[in-house]
């Protein structure tokens, strides 16, 4: 056993020496190979937390909601709607919604004014999203005014920032009492601008749904379980999208590696036919092109993962963060919990190692199979 | 005692290129001894090195190594063999570019698993042998082309081989280097080391070193073997 | 002489591959302790009756991903090519593709 772990142990030295004689070529080869990874490995571990939140988060999200359009728009719901919805079986409740956007032209950002279920504010304050607290610096107490739907300011006091541990979901929110975002955007007392209903048995919600569109035909119903798989699918062929042009870069590597690992210069296949007239073995070369192709491609997969996790988790993906903002100048700072799937990582082990590690093996296997007197001759 | 008996080696049977590197040769060469190849370019002595050291197999004819038949044994023992018994110096110093003198040295016993310290050890030991010590972590590159040849030879020793065995050594040296390799060769055989060598230079075959010289040409022993 | 070249390499692989585990043993162990932070986060959604993530704040159908209506294309679209570009990282809502259809 000794033995073998010393040969081991040999064999890298003789690898790392020779790798070591190329220091740039072979540098550059890691270094290109761990971005590489690094970038795949955040888009991985970013998307899967982002899915994980989302979900655990939103379980707890209206059931159904139902939505009216008009000529193709959203328009208000009436609220009789919902005594007509609550009589379908299987209803435990059904409440109007009221909520929006609101448009602040000098700060240029888009606000969500919403009407909380359960405890709204008074009357003439309002609760804000910690986002829109640090970006405007208005703290508890500050007055902040809005002009309404036609055109004359309304001023709020601000009772509360909500708190920052749940920005990815508040960032944006304004939250005030019905009565004043009913005075503010005009909707009216018999109107809402959605409804959302309470079911007891998740199994009926598409009867309910149906049922609802029956009653209502401009009526669009929205299920919990697709709220969920719309998050569960967020980043799915979008960056699937990111991925298939990424793709384009790691093809482009997979071309240099290729070039690298296989062609074998009439150099290298010298110093193996060297290597097998003093005494090494077939299996002997076919080792150290193992070792060669797993020193450069694990330490690229170790060093680009390790990374990855740092930049996800610890600084919220700050290289992708000009991409996710886009226009917005409203952009939560959040702390992922670091929900990792072990299986992406094992994926993405195998996609990156493996590969390599083989690539780097088969071409040498003929060289390394030739008759040991060839150097003599 | 190393025998080789009635050996044939033909390179690419069948095809119209077929060759016929040595032709039914037979010859004993005694352990402890130092024996000279002579003969020109495509003689044969190459081959029949070649498959004195285990590297190749002959077409026909068996050779044995103390009483072990060597040509029908699987690559995997031939290589052990090749390994443990033998030392080699090649015509090209075929060392390794670009690694230190003391690695190239221990190249041929890292298939072996022994620990890295006694064999360091004894790297250092043979690179001592030929003054060499302070240059054990030089690149080959930056060697003179005497010191790359003794640090060959260094490599062929490093598994303490009971048979050297090197193919025209001197042809890329010259007198002085030459004379200076056949030196260290005397002290090998003094060491009781079975030395094969193959060469048409008259310093390594007309050298009081060689204590038989056995004549080759095209592919046949003409003079000082046994004849079949 | 200095370190054995497969000491050393050994060795920073080692400690890689176990400052990977552990950051992952951390990672889960920060998942089951933030439970109480997830239950916080439910109750206010319900409190709230909030839908999506407050990802992207730049247009309507990125700010609620869910809420989107297959409408739109003739105003900002979940489908067309996109005009804002958070609107190339988001999936349009699943609903919407399976009762639409494929993007044409």
């Amino acid at each position: 056993m000794a033995n073998v772990i010393e040969h081991h142990r040999h064999i890298i030295d003789f690898t790392l020496s020779s790798l070591l004689r190329r220091k740039g070529k072979n540098g550059a080869l890691l270094l290109v190979y761990a971005v590489i990874v690094f970038i795949l490995a955040s888009v991985l571990f970013f998307s899967h937390a982002l899915r994980r939140e989302a979900n655990l988060a939103l379980s707890e999200s209206p059931e159904i909601i139902v939505q009216r359009t008009m000529a193709g728009r959203y328009q208000t719901v009436p609220i009789f709607w919902s005594d007509r919805i609550r009589t379908i079986n299987g209803v435990i409740s059904v409440r109007p919604r009221l909520w929006g956007y609101q448009y602040d032209s000098v700060f240029q950002a888009n606000y969500t004014l919403t009407v909380p279920a359960e405890h709204p504010p008074e009357p003439g304050s309002i609760d804000i999203g910690s986002g829109i607290s640090r970006m405007r610096g208005a703290y508890p107490g500050d007055i902040i005014s809005f002009a309404g739907h036609d055109g004359l300011p309304r001023s709020f006091t601000i009772r509360n920032v909500i708190d920052h541990e749940s920005e990815l979901l508040t960032s944006d929110l304004i939250l005030l009492s019905d009565k004043d975002y009913r005075d503010f955007s005009g909707i009216p007392a018999d109107q809402a601008t959605d409804l959302t209903l309470r079911v007891r048995n998740p199994r009926e919600y598409s009867t309910i749904a149906e049922k609802i569109t029956r009653m209502f035909p401009e009526a669009r119903p929205i299920l919990r379980t697709e709220i969920l798989r719309t998050y569960d699918a967020l980043f799915g062929w979008r960056s699937g999208l990111i991925i298939v042009i990424f793709s384009a870069a790691i093809f482009a590597f997979a071309v240099f590696a290729w070039d690298k690992a296989t062609g074998l210069s009439a150099e290298e296949r010298r110093e193996i036919g060297i290597l097998k007239a003093v005494g090494w073995e077939t299996s002997d070369i076919l080792l150290m092109k193992f070792w060669e192709g797993i020193v450069l491609s694990l330490t690229a997969f170790l060093v680009g993962t390790i990374l990855a996790y740092a930049h996800v988790f610890y600084t919220s993906v700050a290289l992708f963060a000009p991409v996710l903002k886009g226009w917005s100048t409203l952009y939560p700072v959040f702390r992922l919990t670091p929900f990792i799937d072990l299986g992406q990582v094992a994926t993405l082990f195998f996609l990156t190692v493996v590969p390599y590690t083989v690539t780097t093996i088969i071409p040498s296997w003929r060289a390394a199979t030739i008759d040991p007197d060839a150097v003599m001759r | 005692m190393i025998s080789v008996r009635d050996v044939s080696k033909i390179f690419n049977a069948g095809h119209p290129n077929e060759f016929t590197a040595l032709h039914r040769v037979s010859l004993n060469l005694p352990l402890h001894e130092t024996t000279v190849l002579k003969g020109p370019s495509g003689s044969g002595k190459t081959t029949l090195l070649g498959l004195i050291g285990c590297m190749a197999r002959p077409t026909t004819g068996r050779i044995f190594v103390n009483e072990l038949e060597i040509t029908s044994l699987p690559e995997r023992f031939l290589t052990e063999i090749r390994r443990s018994t033998f030392g080699f110096i090649f015509q090209q110093v075929n060392l390794i570019k670009g690694i230190s003198a003391l690695e190239n040295v221990m190249i041929p016993a890292y298939p072996t698993g022994e620990k890295h310290s006694l064999l360091r050890a004894r790297a250092m030991e043979k690179l001592g042998m030929f003054n060499l010590d302070m240059r054990a972590a030089a690149r080959i590159e930056c060697l003179s082309g005497g010191e790359a040849q003794r640090v060959a030879i260094a490599r062929a020793l490093i598994n303490n081989p009971a048979i050297i065995i090197a193919d025209e050594p001197t042809a890329h040296l010259d007198s002085t280097l030459s004379r200076e390799f056949m030196g260290i060769i005397k002290e090998l055989k003094s060491e009781g080391v079975t030395i094969i060598l193959a060469s048409h230079d008259p310093i390594v075959y007309d050298s009081d070193v060689a204590d038989r010289v056995v004549e080759m040409r095209d592919g046949k022993v003409i003079k000082g073997g046994k004849r079949p | 002489m200095a370190q054995r070249r497969s000491t050393i390499y050994l060795g920073v692989t080692a400690t890689l591959v176990l400052l990977l585990v552990g950051m992952f043993l951390y990672a889960s162990n920060v998942v089951r302790t933030s439970r109480p932070l997830f239950a916080r986060k439910t109750a206010l959604v319900r409190q709230l009756q909030l839908t999506d993530l407050c990802l992207f704040t730049e247009a309507s159908y990125t700010r609620h991903v869910s809420m989107t209506d297959i409408s739109t294309p003739f105003q900002d679209s979940p489908m067309s090519l996109e005009h804002f570009p958070t609107g190339a990282l988001v999936e349009p809502p699943f609903h919407l593709v399976r009762n639409h259809g494929q993007r044409d």
